[in-house]
């Protein structure tokens, strides 16, 4: 291995990259524009659809149910202090639900009246499509609405009765939220951000190192290329650390992309949560490592891909494997996307991928664990080494750059 | 300047090349001849060190390709046939540079060769331009320049004008002449006729992985008393084959 070969290779594959305006593009710039502006209007369509399902509540009756009695006990007695539930006159209740003309239809007992006098129990039958995102978010709202009458009922009855309500309270319970502002949005961050990070991470350097071994194959630049002076593992570690460094650009430039976007529209980029992500403090060590185990994984990643771009045996080849890796990243991140820092095994910070996740959860939680992110961090430069010295290996097997 | 004894590659279970001897002495145009999958390219990529010898070895410029590949490499040079193989996004010099810079070379001297090689090949007019942006014909003159940057002793051409239009195959045997006459030793792989004929001074017929007849053309011609090189390699291939 020769210093002087590795930083020649890895300067003219920066260079080569740097003129490919497509790859900055897509790379680079789209991610700055596109994420901030895909979750503001995904953000903003979440809002608007919260809004209309809070403010635009329409219900029906039943056929059977739809007398001027019961008209009169939804209208004056339920819906009267919820001005955002208009009871609405319809052919065909059901087929109303699906036509999205009303959110949920009732079914309500016909002797009601008699029952409520005698103080027995009435059945108000809520009738929604589970399927209609607005429907299901309107049920709610509608029981609270009738819950609220029932409380009015109770408290009549009791007081019919000279008992005090209390007599039904035995516990009241009281909820302290002891998180502010800054630690819910850490939980939130350390929900999205490791998962994030890993696809940037794994996404960012696949058309690099597809295009600087199976594209370099199929370019005929690479035969050249062999029978210089520089070894293999010089030609490979420059091409190596040319995909490390432009997947870590990359997902730094997504990354600056969602900041971006977050001081633009907070509430949108938080998908209408209003999660605030200000006012906390990390510290420097914990910034630190969390940082070098980023660093660490984007350079395992590269390695992989190096490794994949190599046994590929043509460019296309290669794309279809590093796609999979792709998916096959997003899975561990996936699947650990709630559990929270205080949860993870210790065995998480040894596992690949699963390592960088926890370490990053780690950080973002109440209480850093300097010895698991010890862990993380050695697990880390473990596979470094291990990815590179698969990649280097197969590229040193002729028979692997060489089959066609 | 090259001795090749006994090269023999397997993949698994094939034998590629076996046993394959020869010599070509400093300044000699050496032709291998064969057909499409014959040896050929496993051939020269073991002398140019790309692939491992399974048996045998060979000397190039004085060294091993198994024990000294990194010292043959500063001493050889290749063109393989096919696409030019350059870098579209750099400049033609920047192209040339990066080979030289890979082989050791200073600076300045890198320098010096890029102008005595654009001047030589009339690519002056082109020599800052992006490689992506030139013609076929340019693009083949960068990819001449790129090959003997380091003013290789041999080089090695692996059917060179394969896919090539007349103008173009006309200039890779220009190429090749200016190579000789710059003492360079040179070996050739091709399956046509005409041009080996035309530009070695010794060929090899090269049949599944052997070699199965060497010497000067005059000499074999003499040999099997026949005026055609196609002829000869005809017979001599036919009866391998038949065999």
């Amino acid at each position: 291995m020769n210093l002087r070969h590795i930083w020649i290779v890895f300067s003219k594959e920066v260079k080569d990259i740097a003129r490919d305006k497509k790859t900055i593009i897509t790379s680079i710039i789209v991610p700055m524009v596109i994420i901030p502006l895909l979750s503001i209007l995904a953000g903003g369509s979440v809002q608007n659809m919260q809004r209309d399902i809070e403010q635009n509540i329409t219900i029906a009756l039943t056929k059977e149910s739809n007398t001027p009695e019961i008209r009169e006990l939804i209208t004056e007695d339920i819906i009267a202090d919820f001005p955002n539930i208009k009871l609405v006159d319809v052919e065909d209740p059901i087929g109303a639900i699906n036509n999205s003309e009303v959110r949920a239809v009732l079914d309500i007992d016909r002797d009601y009246k008699e029952k409520l006098e005698q103080g027995k129990t009435f059945v108000i039958e809520i009738i929604y499509d589970e399927s209609h995102t607005k429907s299901l978010g309107s049920v709610s709202i509608i029981s609270n609405a009738i819950n609220e009458f029932k409380k009015r009922v109770v408290a009549n009855r009791l007081e019919k009765m000279g008992l005090d309500d209390e007599i039904i309270k035995p516990v009241k319970i009281e909820e302290t939220n002891i998180a502010n502002d800054a630690r819910a949005g850490l939980s939130m961050l350390s929900m999205i951000l490791p998962v994030l990070l890993i696809i940037l991470l794994s996404a960012g350097g696949m058309a690099l190192a597809t295009d600087l071994v199976a594209g370099e194959k199929e370019r005929n630049t690479f035969e050249p290329l062999l029978t210089t002076k520089a070894g293999r593992s010089s030609i490979l570690i420059g091409k190596y650390l040319t995909v490390a460094l432009f997947s870590f650009v990359s997902a730094i430039a997504s990354i600056l992309g969602m900041v971006l976007g977050y001081f633009i529209d907070p509430k949108a980029m938080t998908l209408g949560t209003g999660a605030q992500f200000s006012g906390f403090s990390i510290s420097g060590t914990a910034i630190l490592l969390i940082l070098i185990i980023s660093v660490l994984m984007g350079m395992t990643f590269a390695g992989i891909q190096i490794a994949l771009s190599t046994y590929a045996k043509s460019f296309r080849e290669a794309q279809t494997y590093l796609s999979f890796l792709i998916i096959i990243a997003m899975i561990p991140g996936y699947a650990t996307i709630l559990m929270q820092p205080n949860e993870i095994p210790l065995y998480m910070y040894v596992v690949p991928i699963l390592n960088t996740i926890s370490a990053f959860k780690t950080v973002l939680g109440v209480n850093v664990n300097y010895t698991c992110l010890a862990i993380a961090l050695t697990s880390s430069v473990a596979y470094v080494i291990i990815s590179l010295r698969i990649a280097i290996s197969l590229f040193n097997k002729e028979r692997v750059l060489f089959r066609s | 300047m090259i001795k090749v004894e006994n090269l023999t590659k397997q993949f698994g279970t094939f034998t590629a090349v076996n046993k394959v001897s020869f010599e070509v002495e400093k300044g000699e145009i050496f032709g291998l001849l064969g057909e499409n999958g014959a040896g050929k390219t496993t051939t020269l990529r073991m002398l140019a060190t790309m692939l491992k010898p399974t048996s045998g070895t060979a000397s190039m410029a004085g060294f091993d390709i198994i024990s000294q590949p990194e010292k043959v490499r500063t001493k050889i040079g290749i063109l393989f046939g096919g696409e030019t193989g350059l870098y579209d996004r750099l400049t033609c010099e920047e192209n040339i540079a990066y080979f030289g810079m890979l082989n050791d070379m200073s600076r300045d001297r890198i320098n010096d060769r890029i102008k005595a090689l654009a001047k030589a090949f009339g690519m002056e007019e082109y020599i800052r331009k992006r490689a992506g942006k030139l013609s076929k014909g340019m693009k083949q003159k960068v990819a001449f320049a790129r090959a003997i940057i380091h003013d290789p002793d041999i080089m090695l051409f692996d059917e060179p004008t394969s896919g090539l239009d007349v103008s173009a195959i006309k200039d890779v045997h220009d190429f090749i002449r200016i190579c000789k006459n710059e003492g360079k030793t040179i070996v050739f792989s091709s399956h046509t006729m005409s041009e080996v004929e035309k530009l070695c001074d010794k060929i090899a017929i090269i049949n599944k992985g052997e070699l199965i007849e060497k010497g000067k053309v005059k000499e074999i011609k003499q040999k099997y008393g026949c005026d055609s090189l196609e002829d000869i390699f005809i017979q001599l291939v036919g009866d391998k084959n038949e065999s």
